[in-house]
């Protein structure tokens, strides 16, 4: 998997800035905000996707249309009427709104996506392993077993199939389903009894006896407090700056925009800006050679 | 009083009406933050009571393999991908070991497998909802193990789904989607979330129609066998 730069910060910096941009993303409905949050969202999801992005971005652009067209048809209110559809008004007003409501969902799946190739497992439990030890060492063994147990599944299908005991492919419904549960039978016995090994190993190895440790692979360097100190610092100026207030229905009225929008632009660019930082570093670096 | 029990009142009393006061001063669009501030401050308490208690390495690894088991169950009844069978087994878990394990084992199950497909602005509300299907089947069932057979759970999960997993989940969408919540508006959300929330239910009921009784059975033997008791 290519890491970029943001990626390498420490789980706390990912965290902070998804927070804020996620939190932001969902509560802010003023146009501008919204616009300004679809454009770094998207820049920094094809950073992190490559070409594979744009199939995303493609069907966040037509849910977006869908959103707005979709939303003056429940909510009637507004004053200009472009037009009535079975006596009802279809309203600008409420088209507006039907594109903030879109944009906003579109800002949250984008950071949510971000989200998801940043903040991999091991930063989640890295980051709230000492807030909740045994959930967080419950998930890494989940995450563990799950692959384990697709692939022995698969094993006990081929298997049963193999002897002749398998549904068959045009077999009725409840043949296949009788079939399903027999596999999952076998493979809950399989896992049972594994997790019993798997416990007394961990009590003779001593668990639960004292604090548990954690291996932390993340180290706070000085570019990391910077980060945090940097992403707080703007989080708390966009709350204070304000002028993020927009209402749509029934009447338009939007706040002006002021250095508000300029702070959070910032704030969201943070990692695409890092990874360009970062390009630009290798290249002088390579031309040095 | 013990000291998570101190918090579990702590939250619901104090944390939630908070989280909903700040809500009303939040210029925005506050609807989706605050209702799931709220999902998550519900969940606190259950997570809370189960670190406070210290789990022993049997509870923890047993917990952990159904909760892998309900993620990893669809993957048996491939052959109708629209079978959802997660919660089917999550309500087994809740009725083999109480209500506070099935709960635990659905929000986990519903965590770790969004690892694999993408995290979302769902996650936090399929974790409370898979959780209470759990809470909910362990609620009625666990105590009462004569009532836990096949062509009752059958028609009790499909309902739970269609009348409170699936609104639960549904919810989320109403609180991103809508942008004027008449009650027209919400039941046209809830509407068209019947269909799924039916095929869903469906899942589950033939999940648990087929396979709890073997797997209760199963597990049942592992409580005697190997001494565990309550989860």
């Amino acid at each position: 998997m290519r890491r970029d730069a943001f990626s390498g910060c420490h789980p706390a910096v990912n965290f902070l800035f998804f927070v804020g941009a996620i939190g932001f993303g969902a509560t802010i409905q003023h146009p501008a905000y919204c616009a300004a949050g679809c454009i770094a969202a998207a820049v920094y999801y094809l950073l992190l996707k490559g070409r594979k992005g744009f199939k995303m971005l493609g069907g966040m652009a037509v849910l977006f249309l869908l959103m707005s067209a979709l939303n003056p048809l429940l909510n009637r209110s507004g004053k200009h009427v472009l037009f009535t559809w079975f006596g009802n008004p279809y309203t600008l007003e409420a088209l507006y709104y039907g594109m903030a409501l879109g944009s906003i969902l579109v800002v949250m799946l984008l950071w949510f996506g971000c989200y998801s190739e940043v903040l991999t497992s091991d930063k989640f439990t890295a980051l709230f392993g000492r807030v909740i030890p045994a959930l967080s060492l419950v998930l890494v063994m989940v995450l563990r077993m799950i692959p384990a147990f697709t692939r022995k599944a698969r094993q006990i299908l081929l298997a049963r199939r193999a002897i002749g005991k398998g549904a068959s492919q045009t077999g009725k419904l409840t043949e296949k389903a009788k079939d399903g549960a027999s596999v999952l039978s076998a493979l809950t016995d399989w896992a049972l009894e594994g997790s019993i090994i798997t416990a007394d190993s961990m009590r003779s190895r001593g668990y639960g006896t004292g604090r548990r440790t954690n291996f932390q692979i993340f180290r706070m360097t000085a570019r990391d407090y910077f980060l945090l100190a940097l992403i707080l610092a703007l989080e708390i100026a966009v709350i204070l700056l304000g002028g993020t207030g927009a209402s749509f229905t029934p009447r338009l009225k939007i706040d002006p925009i002021g250095w508000g929008l300029a702070v959070y632009c910032l704030l969201l660019w943070i990692p695409t800006l890092l990874q360009i930082k970062e390009v630009i570093a290798w290249r002088i670096s390579i031309s040095k050679i | 009083m013990r000291k998570s029990t101190l918090f579990s009142l702590l939250a619901i009393f104090v944390l939630i009406p908070l989280t909903l006061f700040l809500g009303t001063q939040v210029k925005g669009r506050w609807y989706y933050l605050i209702s799931t501030l709220v999902i998550v401050e519900l969940m606190l308490p259950f997570f809370f009571r189960f670190e406070a208690r210290r789990p022993q390495a049997r509870e923890l690894v047993i917990l952990t393999v159904m909760a892998a088991l309900a993620a990893v169950s669809r993957v048996v009844f491939a052959f109708s991908p629209y079978l959802k069978t997660i919660t089917g087994i999550i309500m087994i878990t809740g009725i083999a070991f109480g209500p506070e394990a099935g709960f635990l084992t659905g929000a986990v199950a519903a965590f770790a497998s969004n690892f694999f497909f993408s995290q979302g602005p769902w996650t936090p509300w399929q974790m409370f909802a898979y959780g209470f299907g759990g809470f909910l089947a362990g609620l009625i069932f666990h105590n009462h193990r004569s009532w836990a057979k096949p062509w009752i759970l059958a028609p009790f999960g499909f309902f739970t789904i269609l009348l409170l997993v699936g609104p639960l989940l549904d919810s989320c969408t109403v609180f991103t989607v809508l942008s004027k919540f008449t009650a027209k508006n919400v039941l046209a959300v809830y509407a068209a979330g019947i269909g799924y929330n039916a095929t869903h239910g469906i899942g589950a009921a033939l999940t648990l129609l087929f396979v709890s009784r073997p797997l209760l059975q199963k597990l049942d033997r592992l409580q005697t066998k190997y001494g565990i008791l309550e989860l």
